[in-house]
């Protein structure tokens, strides 16, 4: 989707705010909507990361760019919750639910918190029949064209060419994930020079390393 | 059951901007009241998560695992062979860990982690990502100005060292693995670790103090 996330290469966003504080949460509300996309992450089963990032990218544009961060990032959490029936938009601005309890959840402690995050280390790579395009070494050309849903093909390097530095195996495949189909590409680390992505990098030596599916990807 | 429809996001982003109030703190707290009452979470198990990441779970994770690969090149090894696995000997393994991969700095290059798309960042071994990572003015220009980025963070690079700078597209994620500051040979690993600061493993900071004072 070519939507306003896609921020790689943009110009005008201005200074970065290297002075911020070193605590993890700046503000009370900021550490309740991390916790809280926490505490009901997974809910329901269906909601992949690849559609949580689809949803993300069709914030309106005005409030993905000036938003806080967090606030933006629970919007989302309630878009999914909405678009799955679990909640209504009517609930969510009342903060008052219009049917009784559905689910009874045990309350966890700082412990099982840190036990529960072990297990979240999810694998995303999958057992695949088709053999790799690529090897490492093969010059490729990024696609021009990508998908108008969810992709993680960036902009800034559809059309420039580039080089397979690595080949992770199959991985599942966000553009069809986002779907709601599950299916899994060969997945590579591919370098480009500065040079060939940038008019004012002529003289730079430093590269860019991306991690793109095969299908965004042709021989060159 | 998630629609996967597009249109439909796009649809009840609009409402939630109509009907919710634009305060953030009246949002979350209306959330929260609402998922309680629903029984899909309870205040406890919220304040239980606030609370291991605000402490346990953050940067002083990452900076252990590099301390322990400065002094044991043995686990330097094993961590820049397949970072996700080394880590668990740490118990450190978590949320976006399951394909970690560490990114060594040296005298000629430098390392620098991005997610222009998004803002994907190792939360199991760094914590909560900083503001400034998820913000467009650093998304942006990562990839096309890293130098000027650096420059901001005031880290001044030697034209001579090589930057490789590592978009997040995907399920790997990268931890920049910092030099050794010199003269630092008769710390403890204990030590070494009050060194590294977040910055330096997402590579927005390079010449580690030897003073225990960096804290970003």
């Amino acid at each position: 989707m070519d939507g306003v996330h896609d921020l790689g290469g943009k110009q005008g966003h201005g200074p970065i705010d290297v002075h911020e504080p070193v605590e993890p949460f700046h503000a009370d509300w900021e550490a309740r909507a991390w916790a809280l996309s926490k505490g009901i992450g997974g809910t329901p089963p269906d909601i992949t990361i690849d559609w949580w990032r689809h949803v993300r990218e069709t914030t309106i544009p005005a409030d993905y760019l000036t938003r806080p961060y967090l606030d933006s990032w629970l919007e989302t959490d309630m878009v999914t919750l909405v678009d799955s029936n679990i909640c209504t938009v009517e609930e969510l601005a009342t903060g008052k639910s219009t049917t009784p309890a559905s689910h009874k959840t045990d309350s966890i402690t700082v412990a099982d918190a840190i036990a529960a995050n072990r297990t979240y280390a999810t694998k995303f790579d999958r057992p695949i029949n088709a053999k790799p395009k690529f090897v490492v070494g093969n010059k490729i050309v990024a696609q021009q064209n990508a998908s108008t849903g969810h992709t993680r093909l960036p902009g800034y390097v559809r059309g420039r060419s580039g080089k397979i530095h690595a080949h992770h195996g199959a991985h599942l495949f966000p553009d069809a994930v986002a779907r709601g189909i599950e299916k899994a590409e060969h997945l590579y680390t591919v370098v480009f020079l500065a040079q060939e992505l940038w008019p004012e990098a002529n003289d730079s030596k430093d590269i860019i390393f991306l991690d793109l599916w095969e299908s965004y990807l042709d021989p060159r | 059951m998630a629609s996967f429809d597009t249109k439909k996001a796009t649809e009840i982003h609009r409402e939630l901007h109509s009907h919710l109030p634009s305060e953030p703190a009246l949002r979350v707290k209306a959330l929260e009241s609402l998922m309680v009452e629903k029984g899909l979470t309870t205040t406890e198990t919220i304040n239980a998560w606030v609370e291991a990441y605000s402490e346990e779970i953050g940067p002083k994770r990452g900076a252990q695992v590099v301390a322990r690969s400065w002094i044991d090149p043995t686990f330097k090894v094993r961590l820049l062979a397949d970072a996700a696995k080394a880590i668990e000997e740490f118990g450190f393994e978590g949320d976006a860990t399951g394909h970690l991969k560490v990114l060594e700095n040296t005298a000629e290059l430098h390392n620098l982690v991005v997610c222009t798309l998004c803002s994907c960042y190792p939360f199991s071994i760094l914590g909560i990502a900083p503001n400034w990572y998820k913000t467009a003015a650093y998304r942006s220009r990562a990839v096309r100005n890293p130098r000027g980025v650096l420059t901001e963070f005031g880290v001044s690079l030697n034209k001579d060292i090589q930057i490789h700078v590592w978009d997040s597209t995907a399920e790997l994620r990268y931890l920049v693995l910092p030099q050794r500051p010199a003269g630092t040979e008769s710390l403890s690993e204990e030590e070494l670790a009050k060194l590294v600061t977040r910055n330096s493993m997402i590579g927005t900071d390079r010449n580690l103090s030897t003073q225990t004072a960096g804290e970003s």
